[in-house]
């Protein structure tokens, strides 16, 4: 675990917290209050009172994502995003508008993701007004340039073709996943699109699918901390000035049944393999199953914990990585966040098992242990020892979430996206969990989880003889430098020769070059 | 036995929102840090900041130890200290890792660890209700750290795996090339993570680590550091019963330091990947020092001259659009370090033209001081940046963090931001002239493949 730092980071604390920090949370024991609802100027509000808070968060809530893509346009909604967050408006070029919010320590940011998008920033309370201003103005004037859309299209282009497809091969190995459960549906391809959708995108289709979606019967307004009543008031009404419209609606998102374990291989010349496997689950915040299915989750591969049982077989055992972790909502950018993120709501979760870059020679060998694992699960269900331990665990760690007053408003928009109402979904998650027992989290499991149907993807160098070993389920024997107990040499013969289980044909390589291409 | 302690109230945000209203001209150095603080030295020489500050039932526990990448000084053992970080997890007699694992999931602790430069930090989040149960651990596994050689050279596997997940980040590998170019005799050469050949090299040195913790991880040289939901009295009583018998006896390494750089160094490094050229130069620049106002000046010049309201940015960033992100800072180290200006070229022919516009850009500060206005945008950013970040007992230990294993006290911060309020125009310009030498520079260009 590493960081790096420096002075100036340390002084400019939005940059630095972005770039750096381990986000560390908790539930804030401030007075404050919550209520979602609306008025009858029609834009439904989130608020979130903090009286003691001196900032105000403002969180506008689109409900448009990436699955609003046109065919052949992937990468539209983030790029229409961006333009409104990062381009100029009528009033103001955009060097005007990063100048006047330079000595407020404000900006505002667009995070757009599957299902959903939120424009977000914060700003001090003696700064509202010029914040508003500006930040109202992005939402509903949005100049369109050609100087931004060529630099905004530019830099995502690059995020494509050089970053996700080589600079980070472990978001590399989870978006191939997606892409590869979802193929041929809107789901598939990457918030940031294709290679080929961004390359076709015109400024003109930016400012159709503006015209779509940014509109004042698809956005609802958040706002957290020390706000008042006239602020509520100026934005709503600020809001309603976008043009009527249509909600963007849901978009039909149906893959095809998994038959057998499939596999792709992303080969990367030179790249140590990174592997994440899953497959689609139908559970949602709020439900009841869905929490169940949390404490199970958490036991078997709570996200950069040294209790994640994934993480005890796979790396505290064995050595064999850095970390093995398992996920039933979405974690974009794990390797940089501690705590789960806001705002990535979506209606179409997966099961996902994170096998963090090892040596493509251990590879198979940890795709096993990882395999096994769930299937024991699956099995055998959860110990009552386990259960009451990940039961204790969550009882308080689920209160390091949110420890901000933008955190819970986060929150809270997620709630709206799931229609959850009242207190919300942590404080739904600590009513529930006390009464949860060990019979429903094993019935959650059976329901939800199996080994049988899921895809699996790899990003490697050796992609030729990895497909070998996959395809004729070969033995993966496995040596160490260090020596080990009887009981654990015991077990690797046991998860050398764990069934693959490839389905015939299911195995297919794609270079990376190619990948995401179109 | 040094105690200090401040009278401030516990303001909370409250305190926040004062402190952001006052004037610059009236913010007197004693004030700046808006929350109450307790700081004291035990006997054994650990020093203990406590900042009660309210938090929801919450607080953040942290153990500085002020030994880093700085600190490996053997040929052949840089990343040890990471590599030890690692090792601080393998439990002790009383509380085997298994225990000390089970008590910390039961408790729904947060907890993770990061080595730096110079020191490395554990910390974990937790409900203050559980204080003395981690406060038990915590104490005993800083004292009595216990491990065998086989698990030993179990976590060097995870070590090795950490490494090659980096790699795959271009700018991890030109940061390492860097580092390595623009220091000859100072282990700030090496990154925290170490050269690959000493990581696997790393399951030899049972022995060595046995060694470095006896040296190194004492309490002459650590700070504990608690933030949240806390009563100074009781809660130093409790310190002072589990940390009060730990040994002192730190060893202070014999670090070579740098000799002057005379001529500007120049390196291409290569990325086996695909990616945009990555430009990052590498001025020398003294030690960190809060009274020190020309590093402050130089602090804020890396804002003014690269920041993005800066001339450069928006020429190659927003009008040219010939890179595609322009970054810069200076570093907090205990030793003279480097001031980092990098930037991704969108093409590759535009590389050296990146260059004189970041040249032409320095030296129009050399030739014409900022305004007094376009000064005071930047320090009331920092100010406000600062300050709105501090709002969450977490977010105040990590924000504390570095600054108090450089400094080694908190009142650091009010130091440095009064001297950063003082800085002038004419000290930007003597900023520029004095660390924006280019024979005082590395330039690395890293380059990946086509």
């Amino acid at each position: 675990m590493k960081r790096f730092e420096n002075l100036s980071r340390w002084v400019s604390a939005p940059l630095w917290l972005a770039l750096l920090a381990v986000v560390l949370t908790a539930c804030g024991g401030t007075k404050e209050s919550g209520d979602t609802g609306s008025t009858p100027a029609g834009v439904p509000t989130v608020l979130l009172e903090v009286p003691t808070d001196p900032t105000v968060s403002f969180s506008l809530w689109f409900k448009f994502g990436s699955i609003h893509d046109p065919s052949g346009k992937e990468g539209l909604a983030a790029l229409t995003g961006s333009m409104v967050a990062a381009g100029a408006t009528e009033k103001h070029s955009y060097p005007e508008i990063l100048d006047k919010l330079y000595p407020l320590a404000s900006s505002y940011e667009v995070r757009v993701d599957k299902e959903m998008t939120t424009l977000t920033g914060r700003a001090h309370v003696d700064n509202l007004e010029l914040f508003v201003e500006l930040l109202t103005d992005a939402v509903l004037s949005p100049a369109f340039e050609q100087g931004d859309f060529d630099r905004l299209k530019s830099n995502q282009l690059n995020s494509l073709k050089t970053q996700l497809r080589f600079a980070d091969d472990e978001e590399l190995g989870k978006a191939a996943l997606r892409d590869f459960i979802y193929r041929d549906t809107a789901n598939a391809h990457p918030v940031a699109g294709t290679v080929a959708g961004v390359e076709s995108l015109t400024l003109e289709d930016v400012k159709q699918f503006y015209q779509r979606h940014f509109n004042k019967n698809n956005v609802t307004l958040g706002l957290g901390g020390g706000f008042d009543q006239a602020l509520v008031e100026r934005m709503q009404a600020s809001l309603a000035q976008l043009p009527d419209g249509e909600p963007s609606g849901s978009v039909a998102i149906e893959p095809a049944a998994i038959e057998g374990r499939r596999v792709r291989l992303v080969q990367k010349p030179g790249a140590d393999a990174s592997i994440s496997f899953g497959f689609p689950i139908d559970l949602k915040r709020g439900e009841r199953e869905l929490y169940a299915l949390w404490v199970a989750n958490s036991w078997l591969g709570e996200h950069r914990n040294t209790s994640s049982h994934l993480f005890q077989v796979i790396r505290e055992l064995r050595g064999l990585n850095y970390g093995d972790y398992s996920y039933i909502e979405a974690f974009p950018e794990g390797g940089r966040r501690q705590m789960p993120p806001v705002n990535v709501a979506r209606r179409h979760q997966i099961f996902e098992v994170w096998i963090r870059t090892l040596p493509n020679a251990q590879a198979i060998f940890a795709l096993r242990a990882a395999l096994r694992e769930v299937d024991k699960l699956v099995q055998d269900g959860m110990s009552e020892d386990d259960f009451e331990l990940t039961r204790s665990f969550m009882t308080k760690y689920h209160l390091h979430f949110a420890p901000t007053t933008e955190n819970r408003l986060g929150y809270r928009i997620d709630d709206s996206f799931y229609g959850i109402e009242g207190k919300g979904h942590l404080a739904r998650f600590a009513e529930v969990l006390p009464t949860l027992t060990l019979e429903e989290v094993n019935a959650a499991i059976r329901k939800h989880w199996q080994v049988d149907r899921l895809k699996i993807a790899i990003v490697t160098g050796e992609a030729e003889a990895l497909e070998q070993t996959l395809a004729q389920n070969e033995p993966t024997p496995i040596s160490y430098e260090s020596p080990k107990s009887p009981e654990i040499l015991e077990e690797d013969k046991e998860i050398s020769t764990y069934p693959l289980g490839i389905a015939e044909g299911g195995i297919e390589t794609v270079a990376v070059e190619d990948i995401f291409q179109e | 036995m040094n105690i200090s302690f401040s009278c401030r109230a516990i303001l909370g945000l409250s305190a926040l929102a004062l402190t952001l209203s006052m004037p610059t001209a009236l913010q007197a150095q004693e004030r700046f840090f808006p929350y109450e603080s307790h700081s004291e030295t035990l006997d054994n020489g650990l020093s203990v900041v406590l900042i009660p500050m309210e938090s929801g039932g919450l607080l953040s526990y942290w153990t500085l130890v002020r030994t880093g990448a700085r600190d490996e000084v053997e040929p052949g053992r840089t990343g040890f200290a990471h590599f030890f970080e690692h090792m601080m997890f393998r439990g002790t007699e009383k509380y085997p890792a298994e225990k000390f694992n089970e008590i910390i999931t039961r408790i729904g602790a947060s907890s993770n660890a990061y080595t730096t430069d110079d020191f490395t930090a554990y910390h974990l989040d937790i409900a203050a209700g559980d204080l003395e149960t981690v406060m038990d651990l915590e104490s005993d596994r800083f004292q009595n750290l216990s491990y065998s050689k086989a698990v030993f050279q179990t976590e060097a596997g995870a070590v090795y795996g950490e490494y090659r997940k980096n790699r795959a980040s271009p700018f991890f590998t030109i940061y390492e090339g860097m580092r390595q170019a623009a220091f000859d005799e100072h282990t700030y050469g090496h990154t925290a993570m170490g050269y690959v050949q000493d990581i696997q090299g790393m399951p030899q040195l049972f022995d060595y680590s046995l060694g470095f913790f006896d040296r190194f991880y004492r309490p002459d040289n650590s700070i504990l550091m608690i933030v949240g939901d806390l009563e100074v009295g009781p809660t130093m009583e409790m310190i002072k019963k589990y940390y009060g018998s730990w040994k002192s006896g730190y060893q202070s390494p014999e670090i070579t330091p740098e000799p002057e750089q005379k001529a500007e160094r120049r390196i291409e490094v290569s990325y086996e990947g695909s990616s945009l050229p990555i430009v990052w130069l590498a001025y020398k620049s003294p030690a960190f020092d809060p009274a020190d106002k020309s590093l402050a000046a130089a602090d804020l010049l890396c804002d003014l001259a690269f920041g993005e309201t800066s001339t450069l940015y928006n020429k190659l960033v927003l009008e040219e659009q010939l890179v595609e992100l322009l970054d810069s800072g200076t570093n907090m180290n205990r030793d003279p370090s480097v001031i980092d200006v990098y930037t991704r070229v969108k093409d590759p022919a535009n590389v050296e033209r990146v260059l004189q516009e970041i040249d032409q850009a320095i030296a129009a500060i050399v030739e014409n001081p900022p305004s007094a206005e376009e000064l005071e945008k930047v320090q009331k950013r920092r100010k406000y940046s600062f300050l709105m970040a501090l709002d969450a007992a977490s977010n105040v230990a990590s924000m504390m963090a570095r600054i108090l294993a450089v400094s080694g006290e908190l009142k650091t911060v009010d130091t440095y931001f009064t001297t950063m309020s003082e800085v002038a125009p004419e000290d930007i310009q003597e900023a520029a002239r004095t660390y924006f030498d280019s024979q005082r520079r590395t330039v690395a260009v890293l380059k990946g493949a086509q």
